[in-house]
């Protein structure tokens, strides 16, 4: 809302600057977004006095004019074609910073001297578009008559506008008048209100015996609705002083009918409308639901369809408005309008919200009606507007007023126990402060001592306007917000403490990121939102499924209703494509990338239900695994990452999270390579996938990398296989036995099977074997390979004897060669 | 066969003056050896050869002669450890000074990883509460309405709902008095939940992903980490919000922090105010980055509101408590001087690898 300063001080003295006005405003709650001077850029434009017009002589369509501005009296050339003798303009000298009127952008200019026609021209008389003042460029702009010829422009037409952003809360405030009263209390200065006639109360339009000017069918929906008829009223244009304040808040001008409803609304907060009375069949307004489909053509001339949640302004036949949102074409003030029915009403916050949001029409009136009025600003709202009619329309009389108001709204008290002030807000003020304060709000308190050693209570009366102050804490708000945050000490939180809780999947999680990061990952953080199309570049066959059930959930309960980008379509249920995707950019400028993420992903279940949000951890490599340097041969340089440097990661981390019992099978999962993919294992549980992408799905994304490393594990399944340790095996304090063996077996046999063989025949002493030698070759026959393994024993009580080593070794040649038929070899 | 003491003497205090001074010229480690052998040697060493030659003392002399060829070879034994060390620490040093690299050059290459800018920032956060004696929790960021809304006093159709663009998810029912399923606009739904689920005294932290159905700019992501904060129990007063939000920013930005409280509108809290704090770029003398005005916008706060203590079962009579939400990505931007928010999603290596030094 724009609060123009000249506006306020006809309502309060403003005894702070503006800015510092600004910033007590804003620390009061009434947010100050910016301050715009109007006027200060105007050098070298004065309000001029216009002696005479003639023809030009060498043009049908412009004018010269001589003005005087003080001591200045010169000859200005002007095609506006509302330029006259005796009026009184701003005058543009040379030199003048003015903006251009004939371009559609806003664009300054500095005025030169000209010649025109071959007549010069020493200035320039100006429309309110060159001042910067409205779009308006038909004609010049032409002053009040009390304006002062000669005077500086920017001395009697500049204005301070404070834009003000207007919380929900703050109905209130949301006028003129409103901020006035919020100033004054917060600068204890007196609020001078307008002086406002009173309105008759009278039929006199309507017999009598007739129905009222106004009736109100849907109460529940309508609490007030205040009728006037005027009659012999003359549309004109409005006064340039109503123009000037409808256009410094923002508004423009239509007629003055109109622009008084308008007025007032930006003055008081109370929409207004105004109805050619002759249009409105029977000459009364009812405010009823609409019927179902109903439709009425609005003043912006659209056709509507409303619905029966929405309320009408009908006449005797028809819907002549949609309540609190718009007029309706039809019975709009023309200009040969001379009867007119004022409405200043109280429609329903959710009613009108309704048709608002449903019409699409966020209307002024109706972004006030749906914060929630006061039902007692009618009436007065209605006052103010007819006296200004009045005034404006010398020959137009009140024949009658008409007030629906089946339950009038009164004010509310609210008891504010004095401790409650102190157990807010942790400090106190004296009763005679708290008590000037609120009376500064209009809050009118009465103290009422309490019982011997107890509080006294604050018996406040809270006016009708304030719809917000409903409870004690309403009322400390305004107590501190007036004397000032900056008055509130600082403490600490007294008293118990919590338990002192660690959460252990977050800490699971903040460890497996450690983890990563020091194994030479970069943590990445991905919108959680995706589409299907990116979900499919995971498979070779275009139809993404699940790892761990092969399916495809149905995502009904995780798709978004309402989205910004084409890709935000549902929540993901994979990190994968992110991975991928976020792989793809970096590889774009690094030779080398190594990504993980610790995110959710999102399970749809039900419609209606929560999805489950699953703690996921993927992680995504590809390109050199060493670049040029000093340590490395010309034969590692270059060479890819692969298989066994995710895997080597993958153990890593499974060793420094500290769980046993891992198993790696193949997985014929589709978005990896078959062949070069392993299911990660836990006690038998699947846990995760990791291998080579699928040089198709690599390419789906733009990877151009030799090969594309990808896995994902549940991160929450991987937590529940966290065993926590205490003490310690004590092992370390015997010396341990290594010794090699070598094998030849089957090309087929996995590795991890000959491991497993040899830690199962030497139970429990053998800690590890490691395949440190994989061979193919002379002495191997064809079909088979030879391993080399390291085998580590130890005993946590005893150094193990060389005749214990002998048989441990015998037990796992006998096994080898049992089980895998291999042979040994020296 | 030559006889008489002095005779002896003066040979042993020849072969002494010799091998010391030939012990003196001796360089090399392979000289030493070689004098070792010649004169200490235990066969053929020349001052193991006096005593074998002291069969042709008479018994009388033997002890005096022995006595004196083992002092002369202790001090001979000495001499030449004296010596060994002084050419076995030459050797070393010369061994060492064809061993020196260019220490100038690169190191042999180790992967740097990093942590996302956002996990560092929320744990130093969490760490900051720890001390405060909040504990860290997490919520859904898939959310019911009556959480997201509701039960934060913004009732369905309220104009104070206006203020959260949401993104509703599944479908989407007509009638307004349907809980619906929405992506959390903020942290606050934790507050009910918490509350919800167990007794005061409650003091927590959540930080957590939230969403707005709203275009994005340098400083608006519509998918933005926020951190709630909620203390509830008898006694819990607005100076405590201030003394608390002071000690935070405090630690974030430096001991000489101030916290300011403007009042503003959330409806699940009364009295509530936004909150800055000093400048951290320029201590509060005015800006680039503060606009000129010395503080820095840090997020809502204020007393939780009696409505939501009611809703979730609290009595407000009793308990009273503050509550305040801020966003991550903010503080991340202030801490490292970052001007445009779009860089934390998009996961450029260039922008996360500026992180690899900056913790706490």
């Amino acid at each position: 809302m724009n609060v123009p300063l000249s506006w306020l001080r006809d309502f309060v003295d403003l005894t702070l600057a503006p800015g510092d006005l600004a910033a007590r405003l804003t620390m009061a709650g009434v947010e100050v977004e910016a301050i715009r001077e109007v006027g200060a850029e105007w050098e070298q434009v004065y309000v001029g006095y216009v002696e005479g017009v003639e023809r030009h002589p060498n043009a049908d369509r412009l004018n010269l004019v001589r003005v005087v501005a003080g001591e200045r009296a010169l000859t200005v050339v002007t095609g506006a074609p509302n330029i006259a003798e005796g009026q009184k303009v701003p005058l543009a000298l040379v030199g003048a910073r003015l903006w251009d009127g004939h371009s559609d952008e806003p664009k300054r200019i500095t005025l030169k001297a000209s010649t025109i026609r071959g007549v010069p021209s020493q200035g320039m008389v100006c429309s309110e578009k060159e001042l910067g003042l409205s779009d308006e460029h038909e004609g010049i702009m032409v002053l009040p008559d009390d304006a002062p010829v000669g005077t500086p422009l920017r001395d009697y037409l500049g204005d301070t506008i404070l834009e003000l952003e207007i919380t929900p809360n703050l109905v209130h405030d949301f006028s003129i008048l409103g901020v006035a009263r919020e100033v004054a209390a917060l600068t204890a200065q007196p609020l001078h209100p307008p002086h406002v006639p009173d309105l008759p109360r009278s039929q006199a339009a309507t017999g009598t015996d007739d129905p009222p000017l106004v009736a109100i069918d849907a109460p529940e929906l309508c609490a007030r609705c205040v009728g006037v008829a005027i009659a012999g009223v003359t549309v004109a244009e409005s006064p340039e002083w109503l123009k000037g304040r409808l256009a410094a808040a923002g508004l423009r001008a239509i007629n003055n009918i109109a622009d008084v409803t308008n007025y007032v609304m930006l003055e008081w907060g109370q929409p207004l409308h105004a109805y050619d009375r002759d249009q409105l069949a029977g000459g009364r307004i009812v405010v009823r639901r609409s019927e179902p489909g109903e439709r009425i053509e609005s003043l912006d001339h659209v056709v509507r369809t409303l619905d029966e949640r929405m309320l009408v302004i009908g006449d005797a036949e028809r819907a002549v408005g949609i309540a609190g949102v718009m007029g309706g074409a039809q019975s709009e003030i023309g200009d040969g309008t001379t009867n007119v029915l004022l409405e200043a009403a109280n429609f329903n916050q959710y009613a009108v919200r309704h048709a608002m949001q449903t019409l699409k029409l966020p209307s002024d009136a109706a972004v006030r009606f749906g914060r929630g009025l006061d039902p007692n600003l009618a009436w007065e709202a209605a006052a103010r507007a007819t006296a200004l009619i009045l005034d404006l329309c010398p020959g137009a009389r009140v024949t009658g007023t008409a007030d629906a108001y089946p339950a009038p709204t009164t004010e509310r008290t609210v008891d504010l126990p004095y401790g409650e002030i102190a157990r807010l807000l942790g400090v106190t003020y004296p009763v005679e402060q708290t008590v000037e304060v609120l009376g500064r709000l209009d809050l009118g308190a009465t103290v009422i001592d309490g019982a011997a050693g107890e509080e006294p209570t604050l018996r406040v009366i809270v006016p009708t306007w304030r719809q917000d102050i409903t409870q004690s804490a309403d009322l400390v708000e305004e107590i501190i917000r007036v004397i000032g945050y900056d008055t509130l000490p600082t403490t600490l939180p007294e008293g118990r403490t919590v338990e002192p809780r660690r959460d252990p999947l977050r800490l699971f999680a903040d460890e497996t990121r450690d983890i990563l990061a020091a194994s030479g990952l970069h943590e990445i953080v991905c919108y959680s939102l995706t589409d299907e199309p990116s979900l499919d570049r995971l498979a070779t066959d275009g139809r993404w499924v699940t790892w761990w059930e092969r399916d495809r959930p149905r995502f009904d309960a995780t798709r978004l209703v309402n989205t910004l980008r084409s890709d935000w379509q549902i929540l993901r249920p994979t990190l994968m494509a992110d991975a991928l995707k976020t792989l793809s950019q970096n590889l774009k400028f690094r030779p080398t990338v190594r990504l993980f993420e610790v995110r959710p992903v999102y399970l749809p279940r039900q419609l209606g239900q929560l999805p489950v949000e699953r703690l996921t951890l993927s992680i995504a490599l590809a390109g050199e695994r060493t670049g040029r340097s000093l340590y490395t041969t010309a034969g590692e340089v270059g060479a890819s990452l692969d298989f066994f440097d995710l895997k080597g990661t993958v153990e890593a981390l499974v060793a420094r999270l500290g769980i046993d019992g891992v198993t790696y099978t193949p997985s014929d999962y589709a978005a990896f390579s078959p062949g070069r993919a392993a299911e990660l294992r836990i006690a038998g549980d699947l846990i995760g996938v990791f291998g080579e992408a699928h040089p198709q799905v690599a390419a789906n994304f733009g990877i151009a990398a030799a090969r594309t490393m990808l896995a994902e594990f549940d991160a929450e399944a991987l937590f529940s296989k966290v065993e926590k340790r205490m003490g310690t095996t004590g092992a370390t304090r015997f010396q341990p036995t290594v010794q090699d063996f070598a094998v030849v077996v089957d090309e087929a046999t996995a590795a991890g099977t000959v491991e497993e063989a040899i830690l199962t025949a030497a139970k429990p002493l053998a800690q590890s074997a490691r395949l440190f030698d994989l061979y193919r070759g002379e002495q191997v026959p064809t079909g088979k390979k030879s391993l080399a393994f390291e085998v580590t024993f130890s005993a946590p009580n005893r150094a193990l004897a060389e005749r214990e080593i002998e048989g441990l070794r015998r037990r796992i040649e006998g096994a080898l060669q049992k089980r895998l038929k291999a042979t040994l070899r020296a | 066969m030559t006889t008489g003491g002095s005779i002896e003497v003066g040979q042993i205090e020849a072969l002494e003056r010799e091998a010391t001074d030939r012990l003196a010229q001796i360089a090399d480690e392979a000289a030493l050896e070689g004098w070792f052998r010649e004169f200490l040697g235990r066969k053929d060493g020349k001052l193991s050869g006096l005593l074998r030659g002291m069969g042709a003392l008479s018994p009388e002399e033997r002890p005096r002669f022995g006595a004196a060829v083992n002092a002369t070879k202790d001090r001979v034994t000495a001499a030449y450890e004296a010596r060994k060390a002084t050419v076995g620490g030459a050797a070393l040093t010369a061994r060492l000074a064809a061993d020196a690299v260019d220490i100038t050059q690169p190191g042999r290459p180790v992967p740097m990883g990093t942590l996302h800018p956002t996990t560092l920032v929320t744990r130093e956060l969490s760490a900051i509460f720890a001390l405060l004696g909040f504990q860290t929790i997490e919520g859904p960021e898939v959310e019911e309405t009556r959480y997201n809304f509701d039960l934060l006093n913004i009732p369905t159709n309220h104009p104070a709902r206006d203020k959260w663009d949401t993104f509703y998810v599944g479908s989407r029912g007509t009638d307004d008095t349907v809980n619906e399923i929405v992506l959390r606009t903020h942290t606050s739904p934790m507050q009910a939940r918490t509350m919800q689920r167990q007794d005061p005294p409650v003091r927590v932290i959540v930080p957590g992903r939230c969403y707005r159905y709203e275009a994005t700019d340098a400083s608006h992501e519509a998918i933005f980490f926020q951190l709630e904060g909620l203390a509830v129990d008898k006694k819990i007063t607005m100076s405590d919000l201030k003394g608390t939000l002071t000690e935070m920013t405090r630690q974030l930005f430096g001991s000489s922090t101030k916290v300011r409280f403007r009042c503003d509108f959330f409806p699940f809290v009364e009295p509530g105010v936004d909150f800055s704090a000093t400048c951290a770029v320029c201590g509060g003398k005015g800006c680039r980055v503060c606009k000129g005005t010395g503080w820095l916008e840090l997020g809502g706060a204020g007393m939780v509101h009696p409505n939501v203590l009611r809703n979730v079962g609290y009595d407000p009579a009793i308990y009273s408590g503050f509550a305040f939400g801020l966003g991550i990505e903010r503080i991340v931007m202030i801490k490292y001087g970052i001007d445009d928010i779009r860089n934390f999603y998009a996961n450029d290596l260039r922008f996360l690898e500026e992180f690899a030094g900056t913790r706490i």
